[in-house]
């Protein structure tokens, strides 16, 4: 084809190199902003205090100034111990699956162009642990937990979209079925739990609740090279799903293959959704408020995976350390504590979307 | 090109146009002439749309082939044919709360790469599609906030900011007052002036009549007539495809044809749809 769009820049007409803001925007497209740089600050700065708390509070944290060489590895022996078997998996636990639940949070709500379509409210984080239940519960050792919640994950996500008929392309179906998925899926738990064994149901029973007890070294590195593969991915299908908010058709027509777009996203989301459950049980609200508060943090529009990634994060972090803190007689598993603050914000948002007619 | 020369860069071949089960159009043949203005009339739900949508590749064809550049459409890079071909859709979702330059800059995707996300030229053709559309100074404002004529100049920009040189328009004036209208489509003809090829739908046979250089008049699926306005707008043709009794006077600003519905009496077709209510004298 001889025929080139009007302007092709070549080396020769691109102006120098530009300053920093501009050489920023040429990198990830967006411009720099006071608001997003402040925005990111603040979570920054609100993850470290809750990391440092998650490692320092409580009767056997490591008193903060001992923290340094504790890290280090010069310090005492029982300190070592507790940050190595206890407290750094599980923060990084927390890190991670909330990242990733932030991200999926973020890919959901892109894909079903609604703040209500996260994968915790459609159904397939219940999936995952009715996956896991199995796994664990029903047919014990004919596959490894974390298998069993990603085939759970999996079969919700083709429910979903199997039920919404053509599924994205009905993104308000794709809510509606979701909430019957998750319903059908937490029964089904309900069952593997009745009829198991009790040191089993107990067992399986915390991981429920999504508590961050016990977590391994293991764990961590589920969560963390599922992110390392999949967090990319989700960056680079962002531009693209950004354009789709706008409809099939404009986003088609500036180049964006919608199908496509929405079939990657999907697994991309799928995958590190099962990834933060298998690690830290079926923890709710993360993925749905992260990314509606990384916007309006940033006040940037379009999905927001990396910010949406960093938010997640830190609300699992700061959840954790209140669970853990909470004067009461028996420690509650974060996943209680996030559920309860789930349950607040999405009446909150049911409203809102109910006044604004999109549900 | 490869092959012959004369062909024009955008035409569809015996399309066949359905949703699920409802064939829209069928057997279509259509050529848009390079460097023309060209407008696409016919009644509501006649298919102008769907014929749209299928030429910029936003809607595949059960049959047939749209061709660009001598190639079927479907067969070319997405963004390749985005940075040849843009389309501006009836109706495009504003994401909430963004500003006019960042829904302009989003015109740029088709040049963007993964590693180069954002360049000079990015921003000289942004900033080049708000000023010819008259939004530079609208640049920070949230889309959300502005009037429907404003926001159609937006979504006008951000189709500009692609720099192609074929721009496909549907309904690019509805919702606008009688003035903004015709701004809008004085751009229009400034861009084709300026060497694009416009394809448009709109409503206003007149105004159709006065910037198209070639009209495409639809119905039911089909192209009933296409040429030069003035041997497309016939009276008789106006009471074919719309069934409106007229006639056809010249425009006294330009000469292009003017249609001037009958009076009442004398819409035969229309008067005759309507229900005769009783006659007094067959009453009791
Ligand atoms: N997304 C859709 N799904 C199903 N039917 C559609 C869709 N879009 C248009 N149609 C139908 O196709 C026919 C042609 O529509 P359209 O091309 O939009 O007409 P026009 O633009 O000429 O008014 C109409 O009968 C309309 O109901
Ligand atoms: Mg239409």
């Amino acid at each position: 084809m001889s025929r080139a769009p009007a302007a092709v820049p070549t080396v020769a007409t691109l102006p120098a190199p530009a300053a920093s803001p501009d050489r920023w925007r040429a990198l990830t497209g967006h411009p720099l902003r006071g608001r997003a740089v402040v925005g990111v600050a603040v979570l920054v700065v609100a993850l470290l205090v809750g990391a440092v708390l998650s490692l320092t509070a409580g009767r056997l944290g490591v008193p903060i100034g001992d923290l340094p060489s504790a890290l280090a590895g010069t310090g005492s022996r029982a300190q070592t111990t507790v940050l190595t078997a206890l407290r750094l998996p599980r923060l990084g636990v927390a890190v991670a699956a909330g990242a990733a639940l932030g991200a999926a949070g973020a890919v959901f709500q892109s894909v079903t162009r609604n703040p209500l379509g996260s994968p915790d409210v459609i159904g397939l984080g219940a999936g995952a642990a009715a996956g896991a239940a199995a796994a664990a519960l029903v047919w014990p050792g004919v596959v490894p937990v974390a298998v069993g919640a990603l085939i759970g994950s999996v079969l919700a996500t083709v429910a979903v979209v199997a039920g919404a008929g053509g599924g994205a392309t009905a993104p308000l179906r794709m809510v509606v079925v979701g909430i019957g998925v998750a319903a059908m899926a937490l029964a089904f738990v309900q069952y593997a739990l009745s009829r198991a064994r009790l040191a089993d149901a107990q067992q399986v029973d915390a991981w429920l609740h999504g508590g961050l007890d016990g977590r391994r070294v293991a764990d961590v590195t589920l969560v963390a090279v599922a992110l390392v593969v999949l967090l990319p991915l989700a960056l680079a299908l962002s531009p693209r799903l950004q354009l789709l908010e706008m409809g099939d058709d404009a986003a088609t027509g500036l180049g964006v293959r919608p199908g496509r777009t929405r079939a990657a996203a999907v697994v991309v989301g799928v995958l590190l959704t099962t990834a933060a459950v298998t690690a830290s049980g079926p923890i709710t609200f993360v993925a749905l408020a992260a990314p509606q508060i990384a916007r309006r943090l940033l006040r940037s529009t379009g999905p927001g995976m990396a910010a949406a990634a960093l938010t997640g994060a830190t609300l699992l972090v700061l959840a954790d350390v209140v669970a853990q803190n909470l004067p009461l007689p028996v420690r509650l598993p974060v996943g209680i504590v996030t559920a309860a603050l789930g349950g607040v914000y999405l009446a909150a948002l049911l409203v809102r979307e109910w006044r604004k007619g999109t549900v | 090109m490869s092959g012959d020369g004369t062909q024009d860069r955008l035409s569809a071949q015996g399309l066949r146009l359905a949703y699920d089960d409802r064939v829209v159009v069928d057997g279509l043949t259509v050529t848009i002439p390079d460097g023309s203005f060209t407008v696409i009339v016919g009644p509501n739900a006649c298919g102008k749309s769907t014929l749209l949508r299928a030429l910029a590749r936003t809607l595949t064809p059960r049959a047939g082939a749209v061709l660009l550049d001598g190639r079927p459409i479907l067969d070319l890079a997405s963004k390749d044919v985005a940075r040849r071909l843009a389309l501006l859709p009836q109706s495009p979702l504003a994401p909430a709360s963004i500003t006019v330059e960042d829904l302009v800059s989003r015109g740029r995707f088709p040049y963007q790469r993964l590693l180069r996300q954002w360049s000079a030229d990015d921003a000289r053709a942004v900033a080049a599609a708000m000023a010819a559309t008259g939004v530079a100074d609208l640049a920070r404002r949230p889309v959300d906030e502005l009037s429907g004529g404003q926001r159609q100049r937006v979504w006008l920009a951000m189709s500009l900011a692609q720099e192609t040189p074929l721009l496909l328009l549907d309904e690019p004036t509805t919702f606008l007052d009688i003035a903004h209208q015709h701004e809008v489509l004085d751009l229009c003809a400034e861009l084709h002036e300026a060497g694009r090829t416009l394809v448009a739908v709109l409503h206003d046979l007149n105004q159709a009549s006065r910037y198209a250089t070639h009209l495409i008049a639809m119905k039911d699926g089909r192209v009933v007539a296409q040429g030069a306005p003035a041997e497309v707008v016939t009276a008789e043709r106006i009471r074919d495809v719309f069934g409106l009794a007229c006639r056809v006077l010249p425009d006294p600003e330009t000469g292009t044809p003017m249609v001037v519905p009958a009076r009442r009496g004398a819409h035969t077709r229309a008067s005759s749809d309507l229900p005769v209510p009783p006659s007094p004298v067959a009453s009791p």
